[in-house]
C-alpha cells in the first residue's frame, strides 16, 4: 500500500478539520469527493508532508514520514498539486517546472528530458517558453499539473486539478490520469462527482473531517438509486450518502 | 494533453523523438552564478531556489544601494553615520522578504519538496545577510573616503563614520535575527520587516536618549554583547519556527 492512514486527526486550534480518518491506497485512481470544509485539502496536505496531524498513523510509500531521512525520500517520489498554487510571473513555463524538478532532487541530466516530457503530456508544448503571467487560468492549472508528474511519482495528491479546465482538456485530464494510476496512486481531491467517475476506480466522500463513504464510483451511484437528488447518477449517490450521514 | 505526433512511420516513436527534441531545445543553460551556486551550495535545486530570492532580485538589490548612497551622502552633509544607521534596517526587511508564505508565490508547494525548506531559507538568509552586509561596507567606505581630511567640512562625520565602519556589523546581525524570528513565527514578511525595522528604530532612539549620541546603537561597544545574545535567540527562534513537528506520525 502506498498510503496507509489509521484514524488520522488534524485540528487547527479549536477547529477539527480532520476527524479519525482511516484509508488505504495502492496504486490506482483514488477519488477524495466532498463538499467545501469536508476535510478534503487538509487531508492532502499532511498527505504532501506539508502540515503533521495532530494524531493518528500516516505512512507513505512504506516509510514514516515524521522522520527526516524518510520524508525526505518521500518526497523525491511525490508529485503534489496544491488547491492554490502560486506562480512566479517572470519564469516560463519550462522553467517553473524544471525550478520543481530541481527541487525534487531529479538528477540534473535527466531533467530536461523529464521536463519536455511533463511540458508535453499537459499538451503545453506550444507554450513552453512563454512566461507564466501570460497564461489564461486553465493553462497555469495544467502548468501545475506539469510539476506535479515531472519526476514521475509513486504517489500523485492532486487538489481540485480540473478547476479552470475547459471540458476538453478536463476529457484529456482524465485519460492522463487513467493514465499515471497504472503505475501510481493518485489521489485527486475534487466536488466534480463527474471527474471521479470517469477516471477514478475507488472513492471516498468526505463530510465533517470524516470519511462517510469508501467504494467504488458504482456502488456510490448505487447509493443514490431511491432518495438521492442531483442530475446524474453519481449526483444521486453523492447527495444520498451526505444526507444519510448527516441525518 | 497527450502527445498529438503520433503519426509517421509505425516502427518510430516520434512522440518520443519529439520529447528529445523538445528537451534540448527548450534546455535552460544557467549563468555563471547559478552555475557557482551551485557548485558551492551542491545542490542545483538549492543554488536556483537562492537565485529566486525576492530581495536578491535585480529591482531589490537597486532599491537597496539608492538608500545605501542616500544613507552616504546624508552622512557626509549631516556628519552623522546614517549608513550605519540604515544598513541594520535595510537588511532587517531584505531577511524578512527573503521567503516565507506571502512573499514566495509557491511557498506551500516548495513545503512538499525534497530541498527542505528550511534549508532554503537558511541558505537565503545567509545570502541576503552577505550581499547587505557588501553593500553597507561599500557605503561607509564610500562615505569614509569621501569625507577625509580633503573635505575639511565634514572632518568629524569622516571620523565619526569610520569608528562606526565596521560597529553596524554586530547590530544588523541582532536586527537580521529579530526580523527572521518575527517573520517565520507570524508567517509574515510584512510582519518581520516591520517588526525587525521598528526594533531598530526603538534601540536608535533609545540609544540617542541614554547617551545623547545619535549614533549610539552601532558605536557603544558595551551594547555588542546584547546584540550577539539577541542574534543568537532569535536565530533559534527561527529555526523552531521552521521546524517540521514530529506530530504523530507512527
Amino acid at each position: 500500500m502506498n498510503v496507509e492512514i489509521a484514524d488520522l486527526t488534524r485540528r487547527f486550534g479549536r477547529n477539527q478539520a480532520v476527524a479519525g480518518v482511516d484509508l488505504q491506497a495502492g496504486p490506482g485512481v483514488f477519488g477524495l469527493l466532498g463538499p467545501n470544509g469536508a476535510g478534503k485539502t487538509t487531508l492532502l496536505r499532511m498527505m504532501a508532508t506539508v502540515i503533521p496531524p495532530t494524531a493518528g498513523r500516516l505512512r507513505l510509500l512504506d516509510r514514516d514520514p515524521g522522520a527526516y531521512g524518510p520524508r525526505r525520500e518521500i518526497r523525491r517520489r511525490l508529485g503534489y498539486l496544491p488547491q492554490n498554487l502560486g506562480y512566479y510571473p517572470g519564469f516560463t513555463v519550462v522553467e517553473f517546472v524544471e525550478y520543481f524538478a530541481l527541487l525534487k532532487e531529479m538528477p540534473a541530466a535527466r531533467v530536461p528530458a523529464a521536463v519536455a516530457a511533463a511540458v508535453e503530456r499537459v499538451d503545453l508544448g506550444g507554450r513552453a517558453r512563454a512566461k507564466l503571467r501570460t497564461l489564461s487560468g486553465g493553462m497555469l492549472r495544467r502548468v501545475g499539473i506539469a510539476q506535479a508528474i515531472v519526476n514521475e511519482p509513486e504517489l500523485l495528491l492532486l487538489d481540485e486539478p480540473t478547476a479552470g479546465l475547459d471540458p476538453e482538456q478536463r476529457v484529456a485530464f482524465r485519460a492522463l490520469l487513467r493514465d499515471l494510476g497504472q503505475r501510481a496512486t493518485v489521489v485527486v481531491s475534487t466536488h466534480l462527482v463527474e471527474d471521479v467517475g470517469a477516471a477514478c476506480s475507488e472513492v471516498a466522500l468526505m463530510d465533517a473531517g470524516k470519511i462517510v463513504f469508501q467504494g467504488t464510483p458504482a456502488e456510490l451511484t448505487a447509493r443514490g438509486t431511491e432518495q438521492g437528488t442531483g442530475d446524474a447518477p453519481l449526483e444521486r449517490g453523492y447527495t444520498a450518502v451526505l444526507a444519510a450521514a448527516r441525518s | 494533453m497527450n502527445g498529438l505526433r503520433d503519426d509517421g512511420p509505425p516502427d518510430v516513436d516520434l512522440s518520443r523523438v519529439w520529447t528529445s527534441v523538445a528537451a534540448q531545445v527548450w534546455r535552460r543553460r544557467p549563468g555563471w552564478l547559478e552555475r557557482t551556486a551551485t557548485r558551492l551550495l551542491r545542490s542545483p535545486g538549492l543554488a536556483r531556489a537562492l537565485l529566486t530570492t525576492p530581495s536578491l532580485l535585480l529591482p531589490w538589490l537597486i532599491a537597496s544601494i539608492v538608500v545605501l548612497a542616500a544613507g552616504a551622502a546624508a552622512t557626509l552633509n549631516s556628519g552623522q553615520p546614517m549608513v550605519a544607521l540604515l544598513a541594520p534596517a535595510v537588511a532587517a526587511a531584505a531577511i524578512a522578504y527573503s521567503y516565507g508564505p506571502g512573499i514566495d508565490p509557491a511557498w506551500e508547494l516548495s513545503c512538499s519538496m525534497a530541498v527542505s525548506d528550511r534549508m532554503v531559507l537558511l541558505v537565503r538568509a545567509l545570502a541576503v545577510f552577505a550581499v547587505n552586509a557588501a553593500f553597507g561596507l561599500a557605503a561607509s567606505a564610500v562615505s569614509a573616503a569621501l569625507g577625509s581630511p580633503a573635505h575639511s567640512a565634514t572632518a568629524a562625520a569622516s571620523g565619526a563614520a569610520a569608528a562606526v565602519t565596521f560597529g553596524w556589523l554586530i547590530p544588523m546581525t541582532a536586527v537580521c535575527g529579530f526580523a527572521l524570528a518575527v517573520a517565520t513565527l507570524a508567517r509574515s514578511a510584512n510582519a518581520g520587516a516591520a517588526a525587525g525595522v521598528a526594533a531598530w528604530l526603538i534601540t536608535v532612539l533609545s540609544g540617542r536618549v541614554a547617551s545623547g549620541h545619535f549614533a549610539a546603537a552601532v558605536t557603544d561597544t558595551v551594547l555588542f554583547l546584547p546584540y550577539l545574545a539577541i542574534g543568537a535567540v532569535c536565530a533559534a527562534v527561527a529555526l523552531f519556527a521552521t521546524r517540521i513537528p514530529r506530530g504523530t506520525y507512527r
